[in-house]
């Protein structure tokens, strides 16, 4: 069975750096062969906000809007927090095509189903 | 297990694919190393410029992993030329 690395986002584009490190990590993983699914909640959720990450970088890391389609190419899953996106009066358009909309009870299925995870 | 070649001898080897990813912030060249290898016939050696200190451990860490031949690097100015056979 493949690998999986679960990635929670818990910050936003006022923290470019620790976003920056998430999507870094779900890079270096799916080079690995290691399958990605990166789940957004609180502030992250605004990551997947269209025309969002497009906005985000940080000095010696790829920025995001480079890495995001990349990581899309390469099989990476991204998951949006439903109370998040709702908090953000957010709603499925508003998010990046793709992007699935979830509850706890999914992201501690995909935790509980991966080799490992890491919350940034 | 794939011998580590000296400077000299990874020097002396030709790739079928050269990838500049010299400038790219993390992860960029193992990002940039995972996509080109596709590109390589398997046999064939990929050779990666990145101006990262950390990619030719990052790089025969990688090719450890997914299972490519990591051949050694050679410091250029400025960059270092990692070299990786595909494997598979």
């Amino acid at each position: 069975m493949a690998e999986k690395l679960v990635i929670m986002v818990t910050h936003g584009p006022d923290q470019p750096v620790l976003a920056s490190i998430a999507f870094a990590m779900a890079g270096g993983a799916v080079a690995y062969d290691v399958e990605v699914v990166m789940i957004f909640q609180g502030d992250g959720c605004l990551l997947m906000k269209k025309g969002v990450a497009e906005t985000v970088a940080a000095p010696e890391f790829t920025p995001l809007r480079e890495l995001l389609p990349t990581l899309r190419e390469m099989g990476a899953k991204f998951i949006a927090c439903s109370p998040g996106v709702k908090m953000y009066g957010l709603s499925q358009e508003d998010l990046i095509d793709g992007v699935e909309i979830a509850t706890a009870g999914r992201f501690v299925a995909e935790v509980m189903s991966a080799t490992n995870s890491l919350v940034y | 297990m794939t011998t580590i070649l000296s400077e000299a001898d990874a020097s002396a080897l030709t790739a079928a694919r050269v990838v500049d990813a010299r400038g790219t912030g993390c992860p960029g060249p193992l990002l940039e190393a995972k996509k080109a290898m596709a590109g390589v016939a398997v046999g064939d050696v990929l050779e990666l410029w990145s101006s990262d200190p950390g990619t030719k451990t990052d790089v025969a860490a990688w090719a450890g992993k997914v299972g490519h031949g990591f051949l050694g690097s050679v410091a250029a100015q400025g960059y270092d030329r990692v070299f990786v056979r595909r494997a598979k």
